[in-house]
């Protein structure tokens, strides 16, 4: 806690004894050390300088899914003890952060829905002061329903689920896009955008405004599966459903992945990536061509962070395997091939920008983990390998079927937890320092794991 | 009620009879003046605990000691008859006693060491039970009591009322449940929810004027008691249970109530649901948006009985979630719609004991009363927690009866009672406190002849703390001239400086011992008529919202400064700094004046009463507006670093009026009425009216207090079916506070119709009601949301009751 919660008398200012009648009151009063607040609208990190009392100072907690035994833990980071336990439905879902890092949401993709747990530690803004909470984590009633939720992506505290729909039944496709106040009033009017047709799309919101993927009629749409958009389109928040305010005609056949920066917001194609601006009222795109680097491959994935210029594309096949990381300079239309230096049969497994978005990180199957850095080479700014470290004792080739190694980031500090589901622990990572250390040790293998907290600044990570 | 259930009742009542060591008895007859018997009087010795019913011819069995004893005779549509007789060693037999009848219904206080009733005490006293509860319950305490003499409502939106008692509410009522604290934070502000629901109790008690020396310093103003069965004190079994429909807000409603047992044993069970729309009004816009109301909750007793008395538990859960019609930030953004709403929990466990010592050579009975309540309400904006108020109340009261002493009857009262308060968030106006109490009280009561003395002294200590006492430095300002130019005037946004905000924290502990001391006399100057006085010192503690407020409440739609804080001027600009002058009491010297006719076909109690209260807290308007930024996407925003100007225009800056706990002298002065008359065994007209006048000594009224108001009841009963109709008039209120409005009268007319029926031998009614019949434009003088939410519209009710 804060240091003017320990009592410190500055000054005895009033003792005062008075007689009323038969009755009397007395007032004691002391004066402690006083909250200063910079009134400073441009400089966020300040709000954690300063003790107003109101503010948690904790590392974080930790959902760990065990697919064994189909259960979720919460694990207290500040004290390193598991707070709760959750049954999960049979389905083993998807395990995500909201965008507001409050909520672990559990992606049942075959049942349709998504579930929430309730994290515990937040942080409500009151007009003259933040206010931080630290509850007992829960499982809540809350349900977002919906045909195929399939990617799910954050951006400045929103978060649109994009479900697919499912040609079979003839759902169609949708986005619902949610903050964390929506989960945790249990709001029932959420925001949705329907579609007429199904489709594995990708939506990025931003404010009142939504980028989300077209696919057209068959016969017009230029992706190889036809089930994959290749337009894309901005729409308008009105209420409790969207407007469609502008198509870019430019085409991204088998549209894949999405990132944001600013106002750009960049689509993985089979033959590039789309770059669309959109800003106010004006709208344009612009195509970057894949280079010989990509090959045979295709960007499926793109991530981006604010406070990092260029974004980064990922070409991998299907299902993972060898991969290819470019550097996206969405501004100046730019693509060129990060050299990641893996080792031999190193695939990645998982990737992550650091919360600062000082570096990108990739976690490979060989127990890995490698930090790029941005360096700028004249007027372009590039992904170059920086360090790299290894998280794991264990040999790889144990590695249980069906699992993998998994990454989450702390939003307030420089930690990784790695997720090891041959040595059943978690590690954490502190990128400052690149040491690692055991944090939590299981006696199951970790399927999943994710961080939830409070989150430093702002959040802009933007992968999916 | 059938003859076989009432002798169980009998029976029921006899197992409760406390053994008597070499008692005699006392046989009886009681009858009406008309010499026919009274069924199911109850009988009761001043100097025991016995209390037996009468039979169908109207005799009773009653062991009493030799010697001279009081008897309390009493039932309804009666006046209570006190008698006092000589017990000779053989006992007694064939007394015969005579009821007069009383058109005023006359219900007891329950557990009072003196005597409180409508009829009988020094100070005014209103039970609402029976059928009347049953007609005039509503969703809300303030809206289920607006019938009773001297009680009016603040009417909230039909969400949030409470009473009005004698113009005064909010911390000088004190709202109890089985006469223990109800332990909610309904007292804060007009749209927090009392945590009490009337459909399940069986009577609600209204003491009127200064009640502090039963209820401590709360009740300076009065007291609202709901009583109702949930720690069970008999085992026969009853119950009740009706369903309704109302369409002025397509409002549901079931509620149950059961008693029974085994042996040594008694349950009790109670439920209800409730749900319901936003309401009609006969007016633009046509409803009251967000005025819907859902609630359920249920109560579990049980209890141990025993020859000398009873001990049980009870465990309730209170749920309500509500809509806050007119919850806007300052006036310039109330065109927004907001979905506010309140989520309210409350659990509160209750020990109630009684043991009675029949032999005692000093006491006669202890009673023991105890709650432990958790409370919890959220106000949720926009599907996020605005407001998180949470109260843990825990309350012990004991109270100890001595045995009559030379014909003085009544006992001491200990209290302890602790709260814990804190609320985070945008309505967070008041700091985290704690306030403790112990308190000592005194009554005791006598007759002389004609005369009832009764006389009363508590002393209390109540200690109010707080680690944290914030005064934030508040950007204010004056509205010159209904214009102003935020840029000039203050200096809340100054592009890149980097001014510094300080907060200044303070740790507070406030320790206040208050006094009261009652002196009443009935006389019975006549047969059947009575006149009554009473003089009371009362003092209140300021509560921990009116010491230590410092910020928005948006419920009220200010900006609210406690009395610890003071408003200075320095080189024309205004800033509050810690207040240097002491705390004070509030303190009131009440003269109370009663004149009843307690018998025969024409009833009637007259009250007057004059209080000079000294140091009333009370909110006084400074001409000052505060800014506050309300964010209603929290931590959303960020700027990009080479954006600088739009950070300005997302800012949602409201002002609020700036209203500071000040204290001066008021008087409140008025009068109630009732008149009552039998016309016919069929017929009743009953007439109501009061007045109350509330003003600081300089003869400025206070702001909401209610207008002069007349009450007509028509009751007609006949081949099972009852009928009234109750036609109210509000008069104008322009007796109104700097910055508040008059108020234009109006007039409600409702009609009742029940039908008796026999359903499966059981006792059930088929109501029908229609209220406000002429579908009138009322808005209330005493709603802080007069503007936005009048009256419902003309509301029919269609429902079912049944008891057994």
């Amino acid at each position: 806690m804060q240091s003017y919660l320990k009592l410190k008398p500055l000054a005895v200012l009033i003792s005062a004894l008075t007689l009323v009648a038969c009755g009397d009151a007395e007032t004691n009063i002391v004066e402690k050390d006083p909250i200063e607040v910079p009134d400073d609208d441009h400089d966020h990190n300040d709000d954690h300088d300063h003790g107003d009392g109101y503010l948690i100072d904790s590392a974080g907690r930790l959902v760990v899914l065990s697919a064994a035994s189909n259960h979720a833990d919460v694990y207290d980071l500040d004290e390193i003890s598991l707070l709760k336990t959750f049954s999960l439905d049979s389905e083993l879902p998807a395990l995500s952060a909201s965008a507001g890092y409050r909520y672990a949401m559990l992606n049942y993709r075959s049942a349709d829905k998504v579930n929430f747990i309730d994290g515990g530690l937040f942080r409500e803004d009151h007009g003259d002061h933040l206010h931080d909470f630290e509850q007992d984590p829960a499982l809540t009633d809350y349900e977002v329903t919906g045909s195929r939720p399939t990617h799910i992506v954050n951006h400045d505290g929103q978060t649109a689920i994009f479900f697919d729909g499912n040609s079979e039944t003839g759902e169609n496709a949708a986005v619902i896009v949610l903050t964390d106040a929506d989960i945790s009033g249990e709001s029932s009017d959420l925001a949705t955008l329907e579609y007429s047709i199904n489709m594995h799309g990708v939506a990025k919101p931003a404010g009142d405004m939504l980028v989300s993927t077209v696919r057209r009629s068959d016969d017009e749409n230029t992706s190889n599966a036809k089930v994959l958009p290749d337009q894309v389109a901005v729409y308008h928040r009105h209420d409790d459903h969207f407007h469609q305010e502008h198509v870019f005609t430019e085409l991204c056949p088998d549209l894949h992945g999405a990132g944001q920066q600013e106002h750009h917001y960049i689509f993985g194609c089979s033959d590039g990536v789309l770059v669309a601006v959109a800003e106010d009222e004006s709208f344009s795109a612009v195509k970057i061509d894949n280079i010989d680097a990509v090959g045979d491959l295709r960007i499926g994935t793109v991530y981006a962070h604010h406070d990092a210029s260029t974004a980064i594309g990922v070409a991998s096949a299907h299902g993972g395997g060898p991969a290819v990381l470019v550097t996206l300079d969405a501004e100046n239309a730019q693509m060129s091939e990060i050299d990641w230096q893996p080792l031999t049969d190193a695939t990645p497994v998982a990737y992550a920008f650091s919360h600062d978005g000082e570096h990108f990180l990739i976690l490979d199957n060989q127990a890995q983990l490698t930090f790029l850095s941005e360096q700028s080479e004249g007027e372009q700014n590039k992904w170059v390998f920086d360090e790299r470290i290894s998280i794991s004792d264990e040999d790889v080739s144990q590695m249980p079927e069906g699992y993998g190694f998994k990454m989450t980031v702390a939003q307030n500090s420089d930690m990784v937890y790695v997720a090891d589901p041959i040595a059943q622990h978690i590690i954490a990572v502190d990128l400052h320092d690149k040491t690692t250390e055991e944090v939590v040790e299981l006696n199951y293998a970790p399927a999943a794991i994710t961080w939830l907290g409070i989150a430093e600044e702002e959040e802009h990570d933007h992968d999916h | 009620m059938n003859s076989y259930q009432k002798t169980k009742l009998a029976l029921g009542v006899a197992a409760l009879m406390p053994t008597f060591a070499n008692a005699q008895f006392l046989h009886g007859i009681v009858v009406d003046r008309q010499n026919q018997p009274i069924a199911n009087a109850n009988i009761r010795l001043e100097s025991g605990n016995a209390q037996v019913k009468t039979d169908q011819s109207g005799r009773f069995k009653l062991p009493a000691n030799s010697g001279e004893q009081e008897i309390h005779i009493f039932t309804k549509g009666y006046a209570h008859l006190h008698q006092n007789i000589q017990v000779p060693a053989s006992g007694l037999s064939n007394q015969r006693f005579e009821l007069s009848q009383s058109p005023i219904e006359v219900i007891d206080v329950v557990a009072a060491p003196v005597h409180l009733s409508v009829m009988e005490s020094a100070t005014p006293v209103t039970v609402l039970g029976g059928e009347t509860l049953r007609r005039q319950q509503a969703a809300t305490l303030g809206d289920s009591l607006e019938k009773l003499v001297g009680v009016q409502t603040n009417f909230h939106g039909n969400v949030a009322s409470t009473p009005i008692i004698r113009g005064l509410s909010g911390p000088r009522v004190m709202i109890a449940k089985n006469g223990l604290d109800v332990g909610d934070v309904s007292r804060t502000g007009p749209d927090h929810s009392i945590a009490a629901e009337a459909s399940t109790s069986q009577q609600i008690e209204v003491l009127r004027g200064p009640a502090t020396l039963f209820y401590g310093s709360g009740a300076i103003g009065g007291v609202v008691n709901v009583v109702d069965k949930r720690v069970p004190t008999n085992n026969q079994t009853t119950g009740e249970w009706s369903l309704e429909h109302s369409t002025v807000n397509d409002k549901n409603l079931a509620n149950f109530n059961v008693t029974s047992g085994w042996n040594n044993i008694a349950v009790y069970a109670d439920g209800y649901w409730r749900e319901s729309d936003s309401y009609e009004i006969p007016v633009e816009p046509g409803i009251v948006e967000n005025s819907q109301e859902e609630s359920d909750g249920f109560t579990l007793g049980a209890s141990y009985l025993f020859d000398q008395g009873y001990v049980g538990v009870s465990v309730e859960q209170f749920n309500r979630e509500y809509g806050i019609p007119g919850h806007s930030h300052g006036g310039e953004h109330s065109d927004e719609a907001e979905s506010v709403y309140a989520d309210l929990e409350q659990t509160q466990v209750q020990v109630l004991s009684e043991l009675n010592f029949n032999n005692h050579p000093l006491i006669k009975k202890v009673s023991t009363r105890a709650a432990f309540t958790d409370y919890q309400h959220m106000e949720i904006e926009n599907g996020q927690v605005g407001t998180l108020f949470d109260n843990q109340n825990n309350e012990i009261k004991l109270e100890i009866e001595h045995q009559a002493f030379a014909h003085w009857h009544g006992g001491m009262s200990l209290q302890v009672k602790t709260s814990e308060f804190s609320a985070v968030g945008d309505e967070a106006f008041t700091p985290a406190s704690d306030t403790d109490a112990f308190a000592l009280a005194f009554m005791e009561e006598k007759h002389f002849d004609e005369f009832l003395l009764q006389l009363g002294a508590r002393v209390e200590r109540v200690e109010i703390s707080t680690d944290n006492l914030l005064l934030p430095s508040l950007d204010m300002h004056e509205h010159d001239d209904g214009e102003h130019d935020d840029s000039d005037e203050h200096s809340h946004d100054h592009g890149h400086e980097h001014d510094e905000t300080v907060t200044r924290v303070f740790d507070v502990e406030q320790t206040f011992t208050p006094v009261s001391l009652s002196t009443g006399v009935v006389w019975k100057f006549m047969p059947g008529y009575n006149f009554a006085v009473s003089l009371s010192h009362a003092e209140r503690a300021p509560s921990a919202a009116e010491l230590m407020s410092f910020g928005p409440h948006i419920g009220t739609g200010s900006y609210e400064v406690g009395a610890l804080f003071e408003l200075v001027e320095t080189k024309g600009e205004h800033s509050f700094v810690l207040n240097e002058t002491p705390i004070e009491l509030e303190t009131s010297q009440n003269i109370d004046l009663t004149f009843r006719k307690s018998e025969g076909a024409l009833g009637f109690v007259f009250n007057a009463f004059y209080n000079q209260v000294d140091n009333y807290y009370y909110q006084k308007t400074t001409g000052l507006y505060a800014e506050f930024s309300h964010d209603h996407d929290h931590g959303d925003e960020h700027d990009h670093g080479d954006e600088h100007d739009h950070g300005d225009e997302e800012a949602h800056v409201d002002e609020l009026p700036v209203y500071w706990m000040a204290t001066d002298d008021v008087i409140l002065k008025g009068f109630e009425a009732q008149v009552a008359w039998q016309a016919s065994p069929a017929l009743k007209l009953t007439l109501l009216s009061d007045y109350v006048s509330a003003e600081l000594k300089n003869g400025q009224p206070l702001p909401r207090t209610p207008p002069l108001r007349f009450v007509g009841q028509v009751s007609y009963s006949a081949f099972g079916l009852n009928t009234d109709l109750d036609i109210t008039r509000y008069q104008s209120q322009d007796d109104v506070a700097p910055n508040e409005t008059e108020t234009d009268g109006y007039t409600l007319v409702n009609l009742h119709f029940s039908y008796d029926l026999r359903v499966f031998e059981q006792e059930t009614s088929l109501y029908f009601s229609v209220k406000n019949l002429t579908d009138t434009q009322a808005r209330v003088h005493s709603s802080y949301l007069k503007e936005l939410a009048p009256r419902p519209g003309r509301d029919f009710t269609i429902g079912l009751r049944g008891y057994f």
